[in-house]
């Protein structure tokens, strides 16, 4: 890899942070508004439930989102405030569908420290100011003048340090703060305070309250008529007014979000962080409050924000699970439940940690996260293909074969689709009620399998059986005429178009016949030496309907041959070499080029470049689709031609820039397929699989497909085994049974296709997982799992003890080989040099496997290396360790074989706090840190001194605004020896917001290109709220902000492919480059995931 | 701490509260360390110490020999015992051997504070010199009316390159590197000035502690002071009550009944009350809310009493702003440490547990992280006080003779303390040391029997 970087987002961020309710597009409609940290999306409620309208990144992570509507406004604005410090007043414009900025500004100060517990942002419910509270000590306002416009800010004095919560009270004449805080000895209070605007500072409020529940750490405001406030504790709720001061005990638990139901203030819902959803309600005659009442509804995921929409409708946003939309209905089910999910919306956030397999062994990862929290843990496979949209199904067992036929030459539209079985073809037709039916076509033979059916010419239609060919007429349905294989002879293989047929019987004989109106003439035959294995004439010339070629895949010799037709010379004979005989030929033309398609019986693929008149092949390439016997079959969809090969990795192959591309299908094993376009089915494909046969139309792009595995329970570290065919993971399951709160760690192994959990090994008491690596050892062939633990004992800051344990897989069960104790928690392991590589708190210690007297195997201890504050993430390459620490970004360490030590190497010495890090190549390595930045640094091996030997330079820095978990190596998408993309290595990265991206290292011309795009880009597309996108990017933490350096925002750069012709060619004149090359140049990129 | 990096894998604790937990776990096991040994190349006592501010590598120490020497603190020179143990060896020292030495003792090394490539010591040889660390040969010297006291360089500054710098003379002198020459004296002071400091949230704000008692506060963009503080100023009114209280009765008595706050609560709750929070990087003078009952104006035309007001009895030895630009510290000869409240300028009463200072000279302090602790030399030991509290937190002692000055590396959680026991000692986040010890061979244990 190198140090020039492309940093692009694969999926989305789905972590739902933020959620508010309003009339934003316009008076008259209600809109949800949810934020996904760095991104927002406007929904419209509608009858048919939640519509997307829009759908778009912000430059910042969303800190505050609020709806309000200055005086004299008929529709919502929004409020969104950044954690940098940024903030904008967005609105909607209904006709152009788009956001523009009302108000935007810098809100940060010199002075202050940045809250621990995060920032808040209200505004007044009369709309006389915005409040916010972003440093310990200081609370800004902006307030509004008389015509809704927000003047200059200013801050007050806040006394309270700790601050939990600050929320506008409703009905005060002067806007009214209250404050929940807590004090040095750690008691919670609230206080309020008026917000005097003239005076810019605040007046003491008309009450407060002190001594609160020490959990209490939510308020809720109470809007007119009852007013006050609500404060949410772990053991009580109280409500709280300047007259009125009412509590209930709840059962303990700490509430995460809240969700008003009426406007008039009187019920809320609650979210707990087990995902138990509670009903409040405020009881109350008239204006005067007489108690609190809690009723639990039921179960969701646990949420982050809730928004009651409308009719019982509401939208649970999840931070550790997957969003809902619920609906409450007025009777409990069976369950005792009044929660009915009606929707879930994937979230993969956090991912805390993934591995990339590549379980098809195709050279395509797939990514099995660990993601959420608590109850709502699961494992998701995320994996990149051409999806498939089913429209209908059938049981169908045994299909040996599927033709689609029409009714008619002339018609547009297939009829009919015959499907072979071993003794016997069915025909199935669509009625007039668009239903598929089982039909007969009188002309076909019905009790034996069908080899092959066409369309022909003149209305007729021909079905080669193992005995014969037929022609039949597609009107009458009658036979017009039959071709008899010679007696002894059976037709193994068979292919047609509209006026050919090309057969092969046993013995090598190949016949040529030609279809007339109601006859059928054998043209040529000819033996070949060996039995034929496949054919095809499919027509790639001029002609559609007639084919000057055939080709023909040959037992024995393992060949392809092309013969010309009709006369069936030999043109070219390509020895394919290998064992494996060619199960399936096709010829086909993408964007004006031939090629011919050979598929050999154990997955793999050849592909040649086909010179149509000369008959020349050329251009060989191989690759890896699946391990069956593949069948390859062309179809179009939007006029764009298509092959599908089916096999046990189902795969469609297209051309786009003039190279081929391979996409998987989101689908098990495919035996056959067939394009299907009828009327009521446009577009569509028969595709037959595991005993069901599927009319389908297939998505135009390829996307993540993601399955989930919901476990129940959170999954901490997941590795696989290519051995035993296993993942193994470190989870941890919440228990709550009885009121207290247990853990329960253990180590499972699952099935890598099932997912079913296979073996269980519980951890002890205090005994945490946190690391898991699958690996062989030098003088042993067996491979282990080994798993690194620590006991966290409460008392103790630190852990001081943990174990290593090596497991085998042994029939389907973990079994513990040997175990070692270490002094603290075992952060990471590595396989290193056939050793054991431990970071074991501040320490690496690398193991030896070592045969004991007794033939049993222990891990004896080799050497160390200390000087780490907490050595939390290690990766290794040959003989070097690159170990990111906590709080000491990243340091090289060398392993020296002769004197069987390890050494520091060299070092940054900057400060950050590390979150991952992984070695891009012997001298690049990638970090990402606590502040959301990612960078690079690099040895440099060529210094003059001491000293700069002893340093990695920092040489690349970006924001990129996601805690990143984990790196891995790995690609999402199939990496092809013959793209230009198969030749970028990439990195995969996952976030706490369920971010999947993929860091690509580009050569340096390109990255000079795109670079030069995207400056490009800035100034023409625009961020959301006038949010700068250089801003956005730079390099920021405590220390220092510093502009982003090779790194590349890939999304922004992919979004020049969203732009209208006229800014595409404004950014092409400028780069003094095509509308089209830059198209294509880009178009190249967005195939890295 | 695994389960908090399990949290914050998780998003269930945001990054920065991670690490300000961290740091703060890290500072509350703060002991003398026992992986870092500084080998001290002074022959005289400490009195000063300062981390370079970009790297957070190279420690800057100046002794009373003359001397003044750099240190890597990030990588040792050399290990001892089994590895654990890393000497830091200075990495030069200048003494009065060097051609352009100084010939009395060094009272204040600090760091150019954008790079390493410069640092300035003062002396009481009348001398500032600047020096080129690669080279260790001056730059540029200043020649100073009486005994250097104190240098300091702004760490906010963009648009000047001005030693600040506190002498035996009355004045406080600006010495501008860019152009070699004094740029300008800070007249107010009525006897000599023991310290200075610059404000951490305006490049333009200095503040200075004399001899006289009197700490100023300087925009060095005009002329004169602009605020003297008063130790006797300290109670602020109280935000004013609305006026219709009558709703309230029931939480007002609740309040009223509670018992009376402790000391240094109140004194803490007292000092947050007044002021608007804006920032002082504009012109302070221009953002002093206009209310109050007592209001300095401004030089030349401050009242006279307000401009002998004095902030400690005898005189100031020690400064130190907070982090956060809010506060400001002072240690005086009468073996008060006291914090008061940038914005208003008012003591905030609280009260320092029991310390006794040394009284003769200049003090260097420090603060941790977020302004939670303050380090404060007290004769042999050096105490680390609650800030808002002014409970004692910590007390390091390690030093046989007094201690002149600490300073805190916020990067490594690292507190260095320098005496004239001519030490400089570590005092590191407490690291296990069995830990260290595992795996090797036993050869540590000794063979006592009980």
């Amino acid at each position: 890899m190198s140090i020039w970087n492309y940093v692009v987002t694969a999926h989305k961020p789905t972590n739902v942070t933020h959620s508010c309710v309003g009339n934003f597009t316009s008076s008259g409609e209600l809109n949800l508004i949810i934020a996904k940290c760095t991104r927002i999306e406007i929904h419209l409620l509608s009858p048919q439930g939640l519509q997307p309208m829009l759908d778009v990144p912000i430059y910042g992570r969303i800190a505050t989102l609020e709806l309000f509507r200055p005086h004299g406004e008929t529709q919502d604005l929004l409020f969104i405030a950044t954690e940098r410090y940024k903030f904008c007043v967005l609105q909607w414009d209904a006709e152009t569908s788009e956001l523009i900025t009302r108000a935007m500004g810098d809100v940060s100060d010199r002075i202050g420290r940045p809250t621990d517990n995060g920032q808040i942002g209200i505004i007044d419910p009369e709309c006389r100011l915005i409040g916010l509270h972003l440093y310990d000590g200081l609370f800004k306002v902006i307030p509004f003048d008389n015509k809704g416009q927000l003047k200059e800010a200013f801050n007050i004095r806040l006394e309270e340090l700790q601050v939990l919560d600050i929320k506008f009270l409703y009905g005060c004449s002067k806007p009214t703060i209250v404050v929940l805080y807590q004090d040095n000895k750690d008691a919670r209070h609230v206080k309020t305070y008026e917000v005097s605007l003239k005076d810019k500072d605040f007046v003491e409020g008309p009450w407060s309250q002190n001594n609160l529940d020490n959990g209490a750490a939510l308020l809720i405001p109470v809007p007119p008529p009852l007013c006050g406030v609500l404060i949410i504790g772990e053991e009580t709720i109280v409500y709280c007014s300047a007259n009125a001061f009412k509590a209930i005990p709840i059962k303990p638990s700490i509430t995460r979000a809240y969700g008003r139901v009426d406007s008039d203030g009187s019920r809320y819902l609650l979210g707990d962080y087990n995902g138990l959803l509670q009903l409040l309600v405020i009881t109350h005659e008239k204006e005067k409050v007489t108690g609190l009442k809690i009723e639990l509804l039921g179960e969701t995921s646990i949420a982050s924000t809730i928004s009651y929409l409308d009719n019982a409708v509401v939208y649970i946003g999840s931070s550790y699970g997957d969003s809902q939309l619920i609906k409450l209905n007025m009777h409990p089910d069976a369950k005792g439940s009044y929660v009915e999910v009606l929707e879930r919306y994937v979230n993969l956030g956090p991912i805390v940690d993934f591995c990339v397999v590549d379980l098809e062994r195709q050279g395509q990862g797939q990514v099995v996260t660990c993601s959420g929290a608590y109850k709502d843990g699961s494992l998701r496979v995320v994996r990149n293909g051409i999806g498939i949209n089913e429209q209908a199904s059938v049981e169908l067992q045994g299909i040996k074969g599927m033709w689609s036929l029409r009714s008619s030459t002339e018609d547009a539209f297939d009829t009919f689709l015959v499907v072979s079985f071993i003794s016997e073809t069915r025909i199935l037709a669509m009625n007039m009620e668009d239903e598929l039916e089982e039909t007969e076509i009188e002309g076909f033979c019905s009790e034996v399998q069908t080899l092959f059916c066409h369309d022909a010419v003149y209305n007729q239609l021909v079905q080669v059986t193992s005995s014969s060919v037929r022609l039949v007429s597609s009107i009458t349905r009658e036979l017009r005429n039959e071709w008899n294989a010679p007696a002894g002879y059976s037709i193994n293989v068979a292919t047609a178009n509209a006026t050919q047929v090309l057969l092969a019987t046993g013995g090598g004989h190949l016949v040529y016949l030609e279809i007339g109106d109601g006859v059928l003439t054998e043209v040529k035959h000819s033996q070949l030496e060996y039995e034929v294995s496949c054919l095809d004439i499919n027509p790639i010339g001029e002609n559609p309907s007639y084919s000057q070629l055939a080709v023909v895949g040959m037992w024995t010799d393992i060949s392809v041959r092309l013969f010309s037709l009709p006369d069936l010379n030999l043109i070219t004979k390509e020895p394919l070499g290998g064992e494996i005989i060619p199960r399936s030929v096709l010829l086909c033309a993408f964007e004006g080029i031939s090629y011919l398609l050979c598929a050999l019986g154990d997955g793999h693929l050849l592909n040649f470049l086909l010179n149509t008149t000369t008959g020349e092949l050329t251009d060989r390439k191989k690759i890896s689709l699946g391990t069956q016997p593949i069948t390859l079959r062309t179809f179009s969809s939007k006029n764009t031609t298509y092959v599908f090969a089916a096999s046990d990795r189902p795969t469609v192959i297209y051309s786009s820039n003039k190279k081929l591309l391979y996409s998987n299908v989101n689908l098990k094993e495919v035996s056959h397929m067939c394009p299907f376009n009828t009327a009521a089915f446009p577009d569509s494909l028969a595709i037959a699989k595991e005993g069901e046969l599927t009319i389908g139309t297939i998505d135009d792009i390829q996307k993540l497909h993601i399955r989930s595995i919901l476990l129940g329970e959170q999954p901490r570290r997941i590795c696989h085994q290519e051995q035993s065919r296993t993942f193994a993971i470190c989870s941890v399951k919440y228990n709550q049974s009885g009121g207290d709160e247990s853990e329960m760690h253990v180590i499972r192994l699952l099935d890598d296709q099932t997912f079913d959990f296979i073996s269980t090994y519980p951890l002890d008491t205090f005994e945490y997982g946190c690391s898991i690596l699958s690996c062989s050892f030098s003088d042993d062939s067996s491979v282990y799992y080994c798993v690194g633990t620590a006991y966290v004992l409460p008392e103790e800051s630190e852990p001081t003890k943990g174990r290593i344990l090596v497991f085998m897989v042994e029939d389907g069960k973990l079994q513990l080989i040997a175990e070692k104790e270490t002094k603290g928690a075992v952060y990471s392991l590595n396989a290193f040099n056939g050793k054991l590589l431990a970071a074991i708190n501040q320490k690496i210690q690398l193991y030896k496997w070592m045969l004991r007297d007794d033939g049993s195997r222990e891990l004896q201890s080799e050497c160390g290396h200390h000087g780490h504050i907490l050595a939390l993430y290690v990766q290794t390459r040959g003989d070097f360790i690159v170990v990111g620490d906590l709080m000491k970004s990243i340091s090289l360490l060398i392993y020296k074989h002769e004197e069987g030590a390890i050494e520091e190497r060299a070092r940054d010495y900057n400060a950050n706090w590390m979150s991952a890090v992984e070695i891009l190549d012997d001298d690049v390595y990638l970090g990402a840190e606590n502040s959301f930045n990612i960078f690079t640094v690099r040895k440099n091996s060529e210094g003059a001194t001491d000293e700069e030997r002893g340093r990695l330079d920092v040489v690349g820095e970006y924001h990129l605004g996601e805690f990143i978990n984990r790196f891995r190596h790995g690609s999402l998408v199939m990496r092809l020896p013959d793209s230009d993309v198969g030749q970028i290595p990439t990195v995969i990265f996952g976030s706490v917001n369920g971010v999947i991206g993929v860091i690509a290292s580009l050569p340096h011309e390109q990255y000079v290109f795109l670079e030069k795009l995207q400056t490009s880009l800035r100034k023409v597309i625009k961020g959301v709220g006038g949010l700068s996108h250089e801003h956005w990017r730079s390099f920021n933490n405590e220390k220092k902000t510093v502009e982003a350096k090779n790194f590349l925002d890939g999304d922004l750069i992919e979004s020049f492919l969203d732009l209208n012709r006229s800014k595409m060619d404004e950014i092409a004149k400028q780069m003094g480059v095509s509308v089209e090359e830059l198209c294509k140049r880009v178009e190249d990129l967005t195939r890295l995931h | 701490m695994w389960r908090e990096i399990g949290d914050r894998e998780a998003g269930k604790i945001r990054p920065n509260a991670f690490a300000n937990r961290f740091k703060r776990n890290r500072i509350e096991s703060l002991q003398l360390s026992n992986h870092k040994d500084i080998v001290s190349a002074h022959r005289g006592s400490i009195n000063s110490l300062q981390v370079d501010l970009t790297e957070g590598r190279y420690l800057l120490s100046g002794a009373s020999d003359a001397s003044v020497a750099a240190y890597d603190v990030q990588r040792p020179t050399e290990y001892e015992g089994n590895g654990i143990i890393g000497k830091h060896k200075c990495l030069f020292v200048v003494d009065r051997t060097h051609e352009s030495g100084h010939q009395y003792a060094v009272s204040s090394a600090v760091w150019y504070p954008i790079d390493t490539g410069l640092f300035v010591t003062g002396s009481y040889d009348y001398h500032i010199n600047v020096w080129d660390t690669n080279t260790t040969q001056v730059v540029t010297n200043f020649k100073m009316p009486g005994k250097v006291y104190k240098t300091a360089m702004s760490s906010l500054a963009t648009s000047h390159m001005l030693i600040a710098a506190g002498t035996e003379d009355v004045q406080v002198r600006l010495c501008d590197i860019a152009s070699g020459a004094l740029a300008h004296t800070l007249s107010g002071h009525r006897d000599g000035v023991m310290t200075v400091e610059w404000s951490s949230s305006s490049e333009w704000v200095l503040v200075t502690g004399g001899c006289d008692g009197a700490i100023r506060f300087w925009d060095i963009r005009r002329a004169g002071c602009f605020l003297v503080l008063d130790q006797s100023q300290s109670q602020l009114g109280r935000r004013p009550p609305i006026l219709d209280r009558s709703a309230t009765n029931k939480v007002s008595s609740s309040k009223s009944s509670s018992p009376s706050p402790n000391l240094p609560v109140k004194a803490r709750a007292a000092q947050r009350k007044l002021s608007n929070g804006s920032s002082m990087k504009q012109s302070p003078i221009a953002k002093i809310p206009a209310k109050g009952p007592l209001r300095q104006r401004l030089h030349p035309g401050m009242l006279s009493a307000q401009d002998r007001a004095t902030a400690h009895y005898g005189a100031v030895t020690g400064l130190k702003v907070t982090e956060d630009g809010m506060h400001l510290l002072s240690a005086g000869s009468d073996s008060r440490l006291r914090l008061w409240d940038v914005e208003s300028g008012r003591n905030t009463l609280v009260n320092f547990e029991t310390v006794r200072l040394q009284t003769s000279k200049p003090m260097q302090l420090a603060t941790s992280q977020n302004s939670a602790l303050v380090f404060v030399p007290c004769m042999t030991t050096v105490k680390a006080f609650d800030m808002w509290s002014g409970r004692t937190d910590l007390t390091f002692r390690g030093h046989y003779e007094c201690v002149n000055c600490c300073y805190f590396s916020f990067q490594d959680q690292e507190l260095y303390t320098g005496g004239n026991d001519r030490q400089i000692l570590v005092w590191s986040p407490s690291r296990l040391v069995y830990d260290e010890m595992d795996e090797g061979p036993h050869q540590d244990q000794d063979n006592w029997s009980d």
